[in-house]
Formats: C-alpha cells, structure tokens, sequence
C-alpha cells in the first residue's frame, strides 16, 4: 500500500521585489494512512508553506519543486479540476480558524454543507434534507448543538469556530486533514478541548493527521511523530515522545526549552539562556509592599449597557525583589487589573498604593508615580512607534519627565541593561531593522531608562518566537537579581511562572481565586479552577508525568 | 490529555469567555437611526434659515445687489419676505411655514415656492435614479471584474478610464455629449411640444430627452462606484475564509461570487449611500446643462437672481432628501450585514 | 561613526532616509510620476503667465481678433466670443483654478484634520458630538452647500475659496479621525501614557506625524476636487465675475450662443485643461496614497 502523503524533495520559492526566496528546501516526509505528524518550527521556518503546498494553496508568487504524492498521484501535475475534486474530498484543512477562516457574512451551517453539495459522497447529489442531517450530525460529532447552524461566525467563541472549522473539515470524510495552527489564540483549557476532540475523531475515523504548531508540547499530546523544521529544512524528525525527553538538535532543544514541564526542577528559576544567570541575591526576610492593590473594583459597560465586572475585589502585593506572576485566560480581567494599577483605567473602588502612599489619579503626581512603575507589553512590534529609533523610544519617558542633561548617557545605560550591546550599534536603527527580540529589549530599555521600582509586563514573551522566549525571561529575573527591580508578569502560560516568579495569583472571572508561592500553587493547587488550568497543559506537570511512569 | 477534558465538565462554563449575549433591540436601533435623522433634519432647517442671514445687512440687500433699485421698492420687498421683523419671529414663521407646506414665495418666477418643488421633484427623482442605478450596476460589475483580474489590460484599461472620468466636471462632459450627439437627441427640456398625446408616446418622448442628462451623470457616477467597489474587493482579497473556500474545491467564479463579492459589497453599498449627496450635486449643473425641469434647474435658476426665498427651499428640500436617503441606507445596510444585526 | 552624531542628528538623518525611500517608491509609480511632472509644469507656467504673455490681450477693450474665430496661425486655439485669445485665457485660467484649488483644499485639510484628530483623541461627548456633526455635513451634498455660500456672500475669489473650503472637510475629518483611531488602538500609545505622556505629547510626537502622510495624500485628492468645484460654481453663475477662470469660460460659451454656433474651440481648452489639471492630482494622490499607506500598498494599481 502506498502511504497516505509523501513529499519528496520538496522545495518552494517566493518571487519577491529583491529577487527569489526560499521558504522550504529539500522536504522529506511519509505520512501512512490513519497516521499522525506534527510538523513543529518558529515564524519563517517554512511550515505552513509545507502546508498550504499539499493542496496548492499558495499564492502565485509561489513556485514549487518536487513531488507532492497524496495517494500515490502528484498533486503538482494535476489539472485544475482534477485538482478540484481533490480538494477536501481526499484532504481537509484546519485553519487557524478562531480568527478569519470563516465568511463573516455566511451562516456556518450553510459554510458547513457547502463541500458536501460540491463533493456528495458516491457523485449523487444529496437532497436538502440529506445535506442538513449531515450537518447536524457533524455538530454533534463536534460537540455544538445543531440549532447552532444559523448562527455567524461572530456570534461564536474562538473555540466555537474552531470547532466549526473541524466539522467542516470532517464533512466529506477525507482521509488526509491538515490542521495549521489549530489552536493559536486559544485559551489553554479551550486548547486542550480542540486538541481532545481533533486527536479523538482522528482516531475514531482513521484520518491521517499532520498538525502544525510551533508550540511542541501541543504536538506532542496529539501527534505519534513530531518533525521540527528550522530555515525551510527539516532538521529533525523523530517520535513524539522521545524527540521531547530527547532533543538532538540544537533548534529542537530550544524549542523544546520554550515550554518548560511544570513541576521539573532543572527549570525551576532557569529560563533557556545562553548567558548564565547570576547567583540568588541574600534576601533580607520578608520586604515590604512596593505595589500594592486593595480591594480594587473596576467595571466596565458592554454594549447592552450591562455592567461587567472585570476586576471584582482584588487585593494583591508586589514585594520589593520578586517577581509575581498572574495567571489567568482571556477575560479573566487580569490585563484590567494591570492597567489599573498603571493609573491608565480609574478604579470604581478600592485603592492602588505605592510605597505605602496612595497613587493619584490625576495630575503630577500621576505623572510622577509613572516613573516608578513601568510597562512592557505584549508585542514589541506594535509597542513601538514604527517611525522612532531606537534612541527616541528610548529617550521618550526621560523627555516626559524633564531629565534632559544627560539623556545620551540615560539612553546607553538602559540600553546596555537590556542587553544591547554596543548600545551605539542600535541608537540609529527603526523598529523594522530590529528581531522580534531585540525590539522587546528595547521596550524594557524604554522601561528602565526611568529607572522603576516595579516592571509590569503584559504577555512579555507571547509573540516572540521560541528561541528569543528563555532570552527576555532570562533578562527579567537577571534585572530582578541585579538591580533588585520587582515585576508583575501577566501570563496565560503557567510555564513562565515556574521559569522566574516567585509568588503566583490566579484570576478567574475578576478575582483572585489563590495567591502564593510558585511551589504551593502549581504543585499543590487548592482551588479547582487553578486545578484545571494545570490539567490543561498539553504536557502536563511533572508530578502527573511521574506519577504515569 | 483525555482524562484533563473531563476533569474540567463541572467547570466547562468557563470555556467560553467571549461567548456574546443576544444582539439588542432591532427596534431600538431604528428608534436610535430614526433620532438621529430627525436631528438631522432640524439642523437641515435651522442651517437654512442661518446662511441666508449670516452677512451683515439683510437678504434683501443681497438680492438686490447688482441692479438699481429705489428705497421703496426694497421696504415693500422687506415686507414681502417679513425679514424686517425680529430675528426670532422670523425664525417662527419660518419654521410653521415649512411645517405647513409654506416656502414663501418666489421673487423671479412670481409663484410659490412650496408648489414649484412639488412640480420639479419628480423630474429629479427620474433622471437621479435612473442614473444612480445604471451607475451602481455599470459601477459594481466593471469593478468586481477589475478587481478579481487585479493588474491584467482590462484592470488598467477600466483603472485609468474611470480614474479620468472622474476628472471630467460634469456640466463639461454635458456640453460636449450635447455637441458630439449633434442633435441626435434632445438638447432642452423634458417633453417636446408636437409629441401625439397618450401614455406610450408620451413616455418615449420623455426617455429620448433623459438620455444625454443621465448618461452624462452615469458616466461620472459610474466611475466612482467602480473604483470603490474594486478597492473594497482588493482589500478582501487576501482574505482567509477565500483561502478555504478555495481549499474547497470551489471554482473560482463560485470562490468570487459566493464568499468575495458579498463581503466586498458591503462597505461600497454605504459608500454609495452616504455619496449620494455628490449625485444630487452632480444632477444640479447636469439640469442646468440640459435644461431639465428638476430641483438641480430650479436651483440654477434661484442663482440669478439671487432669488433668496427658492433657494432656501430647493435647498432645504434637497438637503432633507439626502438625510432620509442616508436614513434608509442606515437600515438597509443592517439587513445586509449580520454582523452588524448582532452586536 | 554613529558615536560623535548627536541624536538630533541622527533622528534628521532618519528622516531624510525615509523621505528618500518613499520618493523612489514614488518614482516607480508611472502614472504618478506623469502626474507630478504634469503639474509641476502646469504651476510654474501658472506662477510665470505675467512675465511669459502679455496680459493685455485679456481685455476686452484691447483685443486684436474677431469674435469666435477658428483657430489660426495668429490665434492657435481661436478666439472667443469678444475676440480674445482662447489660448491665453486657458493659459491664464490655471492661475485662478490652481489658486482655488490649493488654498481651498489647505483650509478645508486644515479644518477636517483639527476636527478628525480631535474627534477621535478625547473620546467621551466632545468626541460623539464632534462625529455626528462631521456625519452630518458628510451627507449634505457639498456643491449645493458651496453654491448657497457663494451665492449669499459677496462675489470674488475668496469667497469661493471659503464657500469650496468650509464645504468640503468633512471627508477629510473622517478620514484623519478613522487614522487616528488606528494609531491610538496601537500598543505604543499605551506605552507612550504609561511613562507619563499627556495629550499634548501623544497627538504632538504620534498622532501628528502619523495622520500626515495620508493628511498629505488626501489633500493632493481634494486640490483636484476643489478645481472642479471651482469650475462648476464659475459656471453656474456664483463664481468671481471679474475672473477669468475655465469654469466662466465655458459658462460664457454655453450662455452666448458659443457652442449653438459649433464654436468646439471655445469648448474644448479649458474643459481638457480641468480634466488634465484634475487627473494629475488624482494620480498623484493615489500614488502617495499607496506609498505611504501600508494598509493600501498594492490596492491602486
């Protein structure tokens, strides 16, 4: 029997303004029927080309070399309507379908029938009442109720659509699905549901699935084989389970090194750098609250014109020379929280102190509180002006706050803190010229050019690639050990808390549900919601993986 | 992984953060439309009541203004128009008068000016729509093709000759369709004199004298559509949910017409709503051109002298026009967009 | 070398780099390069008229040929009704149409930009209020509005400028105002308040310098629809009766029997001379437009 997808010498070109580039080179991979293949690698590695390329779904600037055997027929030599009916009958995609991959405008029962009335199973076109039993009975399969069938995609959650997407995907039984970043921009408990259901119909239908993601652990709890791609090649390829204990190549390790196992000591306070960490300072007993929330309510209007409590009664501390770290999923309201003790939402109630001094909401001392404690946020890329160098990003908070005189030296100093060196090197350079990286360096440069009490990162690490991930960790708890400056880390990802934080507090629905140390929290977790979120990790805790063995 | 799942069913309420509650009211959001165009209107009046009374001075002295006139001839005038009672009484009878169907009365054509908008009105109403509706159909249909054959000769052939009819004024174009025609049709007016009476030859007469006015505005009009419909279905090109429908198997008429074309559609049917202005602007020097027995005309003729009292109500009548246009085009893009109906 | 330039050096620098850039992204532009060239040629003619022809021939007590004469060798676009030279008055319209059209497209950028900024900055009632009034005058038709203004107000060239200039902002404002949501919904403006930036410094060092590369775009697009507006209220009767502008060249020819008389040279010169005026300023905005907004790049042919 001839395997399910073989690509063989796989290469694809883009035509672009300065000339030819190569996104895939030289990609081998088998897939047999009814088997699993997680396809693992950072933005540009070439992936979602290796992708998009089974069903030539690659722009026309594309140009593809090699073979692409789906059953044993080449799909680059096949005519446009032959190329056609494969399409979806033989293999399926799973977009990152939370976001754009539905039609806006179009019920998603309608999106749903419409390959099975352009592909009807046998060549018999289905009646109406034939093509709606089918797709009821794929949002059942799916886990949505069929009344579900006229609603739009906007009026779905993420995970919804993502589930919509997989239904759509199954409609015409193909026996190859492609799921591309199926669960990006998911909540970890939605993710951990998606990945559920997507392995189990897989399973239960002897589809043969490749999966791509640049999250390992995501292809690990799905996925029987895992191949890793770096620069457009595959550079290891191995089954799941071994490639994750053992790593063989570098990129692969680092990856692997992105998503710490929660509960494993080796990276307890150790993110993946390359630098090695300073030593623990001598903590002196129990510091006082640098930071600090008391009660803070803060409630928002939605359109209807109900009220929302996004932050319901929060009381929390940042101690002088920790790191704290809030956990929770989208909504959680945990971002309010941050913004609020920013100063930048008015609280309905409670109050933010710092240093024991209550913050004003407005004026200079507003302004002058802003000195103290300092934002870095999610995506450096959009958190700084695209028209600024790096100098002028850097140099806006002294120019704010009037420390003139020496701003060259301000401006090298905090460069040089964050980890650019030479700071000359980058004082010229526009945001565009700079890695995802570098750009988040020089956020945190932008920060500590006023010289904080407290950083307040939101998703520091989020959009940055996996290699650059342990490198900013690694430089926060280095700033925290160095120069003794607290942070409040604001994270879905439970594996940075067990990288650098020292005390965690999970947030569900505007509250704090538990509050403690890194240990007692993750390890011995008390409150069930804290309890399901660990459950969700697609890796699991180390205490559960020990526990299995 | 399995056993995770099931562990979360006591709490799989929270699986759904952004789960959206039920769209509001449609009701309400008429109600909401139908304020704000009742706004609209009162501002349409207060604002034509205020330009003609801004200069120093009275309109009287502004309609007078190139011709000799004697001090009595101005009182009786003044007393005529009422402006010289105060301000606000004006403002009064102004505002009853519109609301009784009382314009005032013309001071060139000697007629009230209430009775000569109810006589042009339909003549507008034809040649606009006419237009307007060739133009959308002309417009959209050139640029969806354009758009979906992006950078092929008809793109750039469609581009640039709607990019230069959207140069040309109007009344200019007129004049030369007027001249090039060469009398192929009718230059003036809406009716010819010698025409047989009955509906058939009648209606036939009247289409022969629109079609130099319309096309004149379809042309210019249609250019403008096309281009906005061409960037808006550009702008949806790179689309996603095309990529799938194209992961399909769908052919690619289907992937345009099916999943392109109805996103693209949307803001280009607003677009057209909202510039409607533009087209009743566009009708006034075409009218005056042609000589067609509209508003645009009525307006041009006001302009000679300045005939104060019909210009304010064409004006006022053609600016209310416009904000109930743009009121039905606020409820009509909600039935096309669900988005919009939901949140 | 970067270590002896001070920083405001190199922030200059930077931005001669990036004008650089966009100009030769500009120059690949075909269509808008013709545009721009056209137009400089057209202005600076224009700015010349005086010192190159004798205005003289303007008057219509002092003109040497008959009335509606066909183009000669004296006369190469003919003469109009009272003898004058149809070439030069179409040479000598472009300075009234190119006078209306900038100044009138300055005030009107002027007036929305302050209104589009302002609409989205401050947000709360300032900013419902200031939308549903530029909402408003987006729907009036502009011309008639325009026309009503010239038309109360005394005639001459400002008047038009204003009738044309307080009439025509409202695009402009919704524009800048949709572009300033943009940028304000950006991270870095978040940044920007959390290390103390007040109004002043948001809209002075981000919102400013990044609505006017489209503020720029879009006033080279409203210059070329001020010239037609132009024309059209010269040509309806409430433009400066003592200019000689295209629009009243082609009112006079259509009201004194000029075109009835098949006198296509009175008819044609100043219509051609709008449209290439305005077509210029059409490709030349629609080149900047896709130079400097991203959103847009390749969407313009």
């Amino acid at each position: 029997m001839s395997p399910l997808l073989e690509l063989k010498n796989l290469g694809v070109t883009y035509a672009t303004g300065s000339g030819e580039v190569a996104a895939v080179r030289g990609v081998d991979l088998v897939l047999e029927p009814g088997d699993t293949l997680g396809v693992a690698g950072e933005s540009g590695s070439g992936k979602s080309t290796v992708a998009m390329s089974v069903l030539r779904l690659l722009p026309r600037s594309a140009k593809v070399s090699g073979e692409i055997l789906l059953d044993g027929e080449d799909v680059t030599a096949m005519k446009w309507g032959r190329l056609r009916a494969v399409r979806w009958a033989e293999a399926s995609v799973v977009f990152q379908g939370a976001m754009h991959a539905l039609n806006p405008v179009r019920k998603i029962g309608e999106q749903i029938a419409e390959p099975i009335r352009l592909h009807p199973p046998g060549g018999k076109a289905l009646s109406d009442a034939e093509v709606q039993a089918k797709v009821t009975d794929l949002l059942e399969q799916v886990d949505l109720p069929s009344g579900r069938s006229g609603a739009y995609p906007h009026e779905l959650s993420g995970g919804q659509k993502q589930r919509v997407m997989i239904a759509m995907a199954l409609a015409c039984s193909p026996r190859l699905i492609i799921a591309d970043e199926p669960t990006t921009a998911l909540d970890v408990i939605v993710q951990a549901q998606v990945l559920d259901l997507l392995g189990r119909l897989v399973a239960e239908q002897g589809i043969g699935l490749i999966m791509i993601s640049h999250d390992l652990s995501v292809l690990a709890a799905t996925c029987r084989r895992i191949a890793v791609m770096y620069d457009g090649e595959i550079v290891e390829e191995r089954p799941s389970a071994e490639l994750m204990s053992a790593p063989r190549h570098e990129h692969s390790k680092a990856l692997a090194a992105a998503f710490p196992t929660v509960g494993d000591p080796v990276s307890r306070f150790a993110p993946a750098t390359g630098t090695p960490l300073p030593p623990e300072p001598e903590r002196e007993g129990d510091q006082p609250a640098l930071l600090e929330a008391e009660d803070l309510r803060v409630s928002f209007r939605d359109r209807t014109g109900k009220r929302i409590n996004a932050v319901a009664g929060v009381s929390l501390q940042v101690r002088r020379d920790e790191i704290v770290a809030l956990v929770g999923q989208s909504g959680s309201g945990k971002t309010t929280l941050a913004r609020t003790l920013l100063g930048l939402q008015k609280p309905d109630s409670g109050a933010v102190r710092y240093d024991g001094k209550p913050v004003p909401l407005r004026g200079a001392g507003l302004k002058a509180y802003r000195r103290q404690v300092q934002l870095v946020l999610q995506d450096p890329t959009s958190a700084l002006n695209p028209n600024h160098t790096v100098y002028e990003a850097v140099a806006e908070g002294p120019r704010i706050h009037g420390m003139g005189a020496n701003e060259r030296e301000i401006v090298t100093k905090a460069l040089e803190a964050a980890e650019l060196r030479p700071a000359e090197k980058f004082l010229d350079r526009l945001p565009h010229e700079l890695s995802g990286g570098q750009r988040q360096r020089v956020v945190i440069a932008g920060a500590l050019a006023l010289d904080p009490g407290v950083i307040v990162a939101d998703e520091p690490v989020a959009s940055l690639d996996a290699s650059v991930r342990g490198e900013i960790l690694a430089l926060l708890l280095r700033l925290r050990r160095e120069l003794g400056l607290a942070g409040l880390v604001i994270t879905h990802d439970l594996g940075l808390a067990w990288n650098i934080a020292d005390r965690v507090a999970v947030m569900y629905r505007g509250e704090l549900v538990e509050v403690g140390t890194v240990e007692e929290v993750l390890l011995d977790p008390k409150h069930e919601y804290t309890k399901s979120l660990l459950a969700a990790l697609p890796g699991g805790t180390a205490q559960r993986a020990a526990a299995d063995r | 992984m399995t056993q995770a799942s099931t562990s979360l069913d006591p709490s799989s309420a929270l699986v759904d953060p952004d789960e959206r509650r039920g769209g509001t009211g449609t009701t309400r959001f008429v109600l909401t439309k139908i304020g704000e165009a009742v706004a609209s209107l009162v501002l349409v009046i207060v604002l034509g009541f205020f330009l003609f009374r801004m200069l120093p001075g009275d309109p009287v002295r502004t309609m007078v203004r190139d011709r000799p006139t004697d001090a009595k001839m101005m009182a009786a005038l003044r007393e005529q128009m009422g402006v010289d009672k105060p301000l606000l009484v004006q403002f009064w009878d102004y505002v009853t008068g519109l609301l009784t169907g009382d314009m005032g009365q013309s001071y060139i054509l000697r007629q009230p000016v209430a009775g000569l908008i109810g006589e042009r009105l339909w003549p507008t109403v034809l040649l606009v729509g006419s237009a307007t509706v060739l133009a959308i159909l002309l417009g959209l249909w050139l640029g969806i093709r354009a758009a979906w054959r992006r950078k092929s000769t008809f793109d750039r052939v469609q581009t640039g000759i709607a990019l230069t009819l959207w140069s040309v004024p109007q009344f200019w174009l007129g004049l030369i369709l007027l001249v090039a025609t060469n009398g192929l049709f009718p230059s003036r007016g809406m009716h010819s004199p010698d025409v047989a009476p009955g509906f058939f030859s009648e209606g036939l007469d009247v289409l022969h004298h629109l079609v130099l006015p319309c096309l004149t505005l379809l042309v210019v009009f249609y250019a403008q559509y096309m281009l906005v419909m061409r960037s808006s279905l550009i702008g949806e090109m790179d689309s996603d949910y095309l990529t799938t429908a194209r992961a399909k198997g769908l052919r690619d008429e289907l992937v345009r017409k099916r999943h392109a074309v109805p996103n693209a559609l949307l803001p280009t049917v607003t677009l057209v709503f909202i510039q409607f202005g533009m087209v009743v602007s566009g009708a006034v020097s075409v009218e005056a051109v042609f000589s067609w027995p509209g508003l645009g005309q009525l307006l041009y003729t006001s302009l000679q002298g300045p005939d104060l009292p019909l210009l304010q109500g064409v004006f006022v009548v053609l600016a209310g026009a416009v904000v109930l246009m743009n009121l039905f085009a606020e409820l009509l893009y909600r039935v096309l967009d669900p988005r919009v109906r939901t949140t | 070398m970067t270590t002896a330039e001070k920083p405001s050096g190199i922030v200059w620098r930077r931005r001669r780099e990036t004008v650089a850039k966009h100009w030769r992204e500009f120059a690949t532009n075909k269509a808008g390069l013709t545009g721009l060239i056209f137009l400089g040629v057209i202005t600076l003619l224009a700015i010349l008229a005086p010192v190159l022809t004798d205005e003289s021939g303007l008057y219509v007590t002092k003109v040497t040929g008959g009335s509606l004469e066909p183009p000669s060798a004296e006369f190469w676009l003919g003469t109009d009704i009272d003898g004058r030279s149809v070439l030069l008055m179409t040479y000598w319209g472009a300075r009234i149409s190119l006078l209306v059209g900038f100044s009138a497209a300055f005030l009107s950028v002027l007036i929305g930009t302050i209104i589009g900024i302002a609409a989205a900055h401050f947000g709360g009632w300032i900013s419902s209020l200031l939308l549903r009034f530029t909402d408003f005058f987006l729907v009036l038709p502009s011309l008639v509005l325009a026309v009503v203004l010239a038309a109360v107000l005394d005639r001459n060239t400002a008047t038009v400028i204003i009738a044309i200039g307080v009439t025509a902002w409202p695009s402009t404002a919704r524009l800048v105002r949709a572009q300033t949501l943009t940028i304000e919904s950006r991270p870095y403006i978040e940044r920007s308040k959390a290390l103390g930036g007040g109004h002043l410094h948001i809209i002075g060092k981000h919102v400013l310098p990044g609505v006017m590369p489209l503020v720029l775009a879009n006033t080279t697009l409203v210059v070329g629809n001020a010239v037609i507006a132009d024309a059209t209220l010269a040509f309806l009767g409430v433009g400066d009766p003592n200019a000689i502008s295209w629009g009243a060249m082609l009112q006079s020819a259509l009201n004194n029997g000029a075109i009835t008389r098949g006198a296509w040279w009175n008819l044609l010169p100043p219509g051609i001379a709008i449209v290439v005026v305005v077509l210029g300023f059409t490709l030349v905005g629609r080149a900047l437009e896709t130079v400097l907004n991203p959103r847009l790049k390749g969407q313009h042919s």
